[in-house]
């Protein structure tokens, strides 16, 4: 049976992990501090922001979300951006996306300043990510490298096949790890590719975001992988008929031989919030020179 | 079978071949393309590296100057350089002498540099536009040589298992991307890898970028694969070697790239081409 990569039990530890850290810049009188943007009243966008807001408030960061009206114009949404980059309180700032159709999502996530940018949208980030430079990098990525690492299992010499190659998961995660102090042989495949099968069946560890539901079933992997799960699929439950979420591996069936796997709920869904409070506190220890 | 040679002397030529027509017509419309170069002191690698680039400009018909600053220039004596470039209409080609010394701070001066200039890719921001394929910037000119020349000798690349030796470094992760946004499925491996060969032997079109003369060797190749050598040292015998054991490996791949003759013999070709297209971009 395949050890469960519990996304909540991780978060939890990270967070009190988190606690300390925060302790640590309080005794230099820094207290980190978070802002989101959200505009309009998208009910998933809304109720995401809610999870952030509670989440930094829980451990004691400082979290000023703004609500903006959804009729809203790109000026105005870039004279906010401007003040929370200028103010000093404020050390990580997300735009909750997506925005309403008639903003430049491009031009706001530009305007965010790049050692406030926590969620690593910015292109400085980005580029620097992929120049092996240190940067702030996406909060998906960051969860899964978390959670493997968390639970002792080695990157070097080992082969990853990442099954995703879009700018939020398969390209930040591929940044992170085909880096010499890694050592890992890092595959970056399009799920397009006519031969998936001879690469997932390679795969020491494996990668799935491709949002197709049992996409990766027992006879695509080996023995004893390490099978990580970033889809999110909305079916409808057989005996209550309400839409229930499910990732892209074939859970029942790879429990029988992965090496490790992660659920869907309960996974790397969880994780990512974690890690944007991370990334707060380490922009606020930036700040403060202590990173 | 003996591999078929891929030669970057020929693509080279070709390339300029093409770009002639192409500078004509914008003289023609009052535009001459300008390449900057901006160094720092006088380094001999870097004067005979910027040489090069003069002689491949003065070929198709392209203009270059050199910036040179004194190796103690401030920090705001180089940015103030730069800007000054970004916005002189007779370049549309910067390229700046890397590394910087160490009192400077090259990514403050890097990220200062017009996207739409930036031929060699040096600005993280042009490195975003490259990694979320977006229009209006330009990838580096090694790894662009890499398609290049597979491109040129009709090699598809669209589906196929990419190894990239040396995966794990700047060059080499920077190879992956491009290739990786034609739809390749991209293998990095760190040169440490345990069983290179098993991942070698697999490969389709294999590139290694790596500069350890001739250490991928017969042993690790498969029949038919193509091979694009990047890495360039000196082996034990002093002479210029690539990564690839090339006599050997020569007698077993499909297609290969000589060292010297192969990627090197490109890149300057490319950044030309990169200015070129710059100054009909700015058009």
């Amino acid at each position: 049976m395949a050890t469960i990569l519990d996304g909540r039990e991780t978060s939890a530890k990270i967070k009190e992990e988190l606690k300390q850290r925060i302790a640590a810049l309080g005794g230099k009188g820094v207290r980190p501090g978070l802002a989101g943007v959200l505009v309009g009243e998208d009910p998933g966008s809304a109720s995401y922001i809610k999870l952030k807001e509670k989440a930094a408030e829980g451990l004691g960061i400082h979290s000023s979300m703004v609500r903006l009206p959804a009729e809203i114009s790109q000026q105005q949404l870039l004279e906010k951006i401007d003040q929370l980059n200028r103010d000093g309180a404020v050390h990580g700032i997300f735009l909750q996306l997506p925005l309403p159709a008639h903003l430049d999502e491009n031009a706001a996530l530009k305007a965010v300043l790049p050692g406030k940018d926590v969620d690593g949208f910015h292109p400085e980030n980005v580029g620097k990510a992929w120049m092996g430079e240190e940067a702030f990098l996406p909060a998906t990525p960051l969860g899964i490298d978390e959670i493997v690492r968390r639970y002792g299992y080695e990157l070097a010499g080992r082969r990853v096949v990442i099954v995703n190659v879009d700018n939020l998961v398969g390209k930040p995660l591929a940044s992170m790890w085909a880096q010499e102090s890694v050592g890992a042989v890092v595959t970056l495949c399009p799920p397009t590719q006519p031969n998936l099968l001879h690469f997932t069946r390679d795969a020491d560890i494996l990668v799935v975001a491709v949002d197709k539901p049992g996409f990766i079933t027992a006879d695509m992997v080996k023995n004893g992988v390490i099978a990580i799960d970033f889809g999110a699929n909305y079916l409808p439950d057989p005996t209550t008929g309400k839409e229930r979420l499910v990732g892209d591996l074939d859970f029942d069936g790879l429990l029988a031989v992965a090496e490790a796997i992660t659920p869907v709920p309960g996974g790397i869904g969880p994780m990512t919030v974690t890690m944007l409070m991370l990334s707060t506190v380490r922009a606020a220890e930036l700040a403060a020179g202590l990173a | 079978m003996t591999a078929q040679i891929i030669s970057g002397k020929e693509v080279a030529e070709k390339i300029r071949a093409e770009l002639q027509p192409r500078v004509e017509k914008l003289k023609a419309s009052g535009v001459t393309p300008g390449l900057a170069a901006v160094i720092l002191g006088e380094d001999p690698g870097a004067l005979s590296y910027l040489k090069g680039i003069a002689k491949g400009c003065e070929a198709v018909g392209v203009m270059t100057e050199t910036f040179t600053l004194p190796e103690d220039a401030t920090q705001e004596q180089l940015e103030k350089q730069v800007i000054d470039l970004n916005n002189d209409s007779r370049f549309h080609g910067i390229i700046i002498q890397r590394p910087l010394p160490k009192h400077l701070n090259e990514n403050a001066v890097l990220r200062l540099l017009a996207t739409e200039k930036d031929v060699d890719c040096l600005s993280p921001l042009s490195m975003a536009k490259l990694v979320m394929r977006e229009p209006g910037g330009f990838a580096p000119c090694t790894p662009s040589a890499v398609a290049e020349l597979l491109d040129r000798y009709n090699v598809t690349i669209d589906g196929k298992r990419v190894v990239v030796v040396g995966g794990a470094g700047n060059i080499g992760r920077t190879v992956g991307i491009i290739l990786l946004n034609r739809w390749a499925t991209v293998i990095l491996c760190d040169y440490k890898t345990t069983n290179p060969a098993e991942e070698y032997q697999r490969a389709e079109i294999l590139v290694s970028c790596v500069g350890r003369a001739k250490m991928v060797t017969a042993d690790m190749i498969s029949p038919g694969t193509v091979i694009i050598d990047v890495g360039v040292s000196r082996g034990e015998d002093g002479k210029m070697s690539g990564d690839v054991d090339f006599e050997p490996v020569s007698e077993i791949a499909g297609m290969i790239t000589p060292v010297p003759g192969g990627v090197g013999a490109v890149t300057t070709t490319i950044l030309l081409a990169h200015t070129v297209e710059a100054a009909e971009r700015a058009q």
